[in-house]
């Protein structure tokens, strides 16, 4: 299905470059194939340094923090308080051992995990310096931005709540 | 993500997003190597534009296997000026096998891992390339093999 017959191999040569061709395999081919690659898959794996795995697992809550803020559609389980509890497991640390790293009270760092509290500046930026820029602190913010964009542009309850307050309102509508 | 223009040497941004119905009428084997029409649902399809301007200069056909942490490359094809000797834009297949690396990687984290069956004759080209491993029937990227590749062309370190 992938693959164009009857080229030479100086013309699938000079294709490489812009263009990659696959072989469709027989079912059994591929389930050769399936074994062949598990197999070579478990010495790399074995292989990864600590550093190296870090690295994925930092940039894999990297890119998912950044294609969630980037993303219209809100979804209330991806708070500030649960992408920071992803980091603080994917770095291995206690919330004391980290609350005293980034010199915060571990109560704090409870509020902020169960998003009973909102992040100041401060706390963003030294989540920024702590991971040495690998999760930048505009991430974060944008992150806890939405939440606030969320909570403003849907709270029926504080609607009814400040009605009082306003007097004379517009009688035109746009 | 960027691609260089070859005229002016400029490295141009670039995005790459999963493909509408309505692209798929444009993806013919005429513009771009193969009819991708035929694919339907299966592998997904991903375009490559530019992101200053319209057009398609790049497709990819993935399918991934979350039991195995793994995606698989079925297809990448450029569009047709930007193929051969005379083509425009520089890097647009590096750019994909990266997404290719990102998506993986956001999935999967520490056991991301990108394969492709190579057609036999060309096997060599993508592991000189691309550093990719030789698995038998499969090539493939994973562990420091793909953040490499992810650190060129998605963080164009």
């Amino acid at each position: 299905m992938y693959v164009k017959k009857g080229f030479s191999k100086k013309k699938l040569e000079a294709l490489a470059e812009d263009v990659v061709l696959t072989e469709k395999l027989s079912p059994a081919q591929e389930a050769e194939a399936r074994k062949q690659l598990a197999a070579a898959r478990k010495k790399t794996q074995a292989g990864m340094t600590e550093q190296e795995r870090l690295i994925a697992n930092l940039l894999q809550l990297k890119f998912r923090l950044e294609a969630y803020i980037d993303n219209k559609e809100y979804d209330n389980q991806l708070t500030f308080g649960y992408f920071l509890k992803e980091y603080l497991q994917l770095i291995h640390k206690k919330r004391n051992e980290f609350a005293a790293e980034i010199d915060i009270h571990e109560t704090l760092l409870s509020q902020l995990i169960n998003n009973h509290r909102a992040p100041s500046e401060s706390v963003i930026i030294r989540l920024e310096l702590h991971s040495n820029n690998a999760i930048p602190a505009t991430y974060w913010y944008r992150l806890v931005e939405k939440q606030k964009e969320h909570f403003i542009g849907t709270n029926k309850e504080l609607r009814k709540a400040e009605k009082k307050f306003v007097k004379n309102p517009l009688r035109v509508s746009i | 993500m960027e691609i260089i223009e070859l005229a002016s040497g400029e490295r141009k941004s670039v995005i790459i997003t999963e493909t509408l119905k309505s692209d798929l009428k444009n993806l013919t084997e005429e513009r771009f190597f193969f009819n991708w029409r035929t694919l339907e649902d299966s592998p997904i399809v991903y375009k490559l534009q530019l992101k200053e301007k319209e057009g398609i200069l790049g497709v990819m056909g993935l399918i991934h296997f979350p039991d195995e942490a793994r995606v698989e490359i079925k297809l990448i094809t450029s569009s047709r000026e930007n193929i051969g000797k005379k083509k425009k834009y520089e890097g647009i297949v590096g750019c994909l096998i990266g997404y290719a690396c990102q998506l993986s990687l956001m999935k999967y984290g520490e056991m991301a891992c990108v394969s492709l069956v190579p057609k036999t004759e060309i096997r060599r080209h993508y592991m000189e390339k691309y550093g990719m491993e030789d698995a038998g029937w499969q090539l493939f990227l994973d562990g420091w093999r793909l953040l490499n590749i992810v650190k060129k062309y998605v963080l164009c370190m």
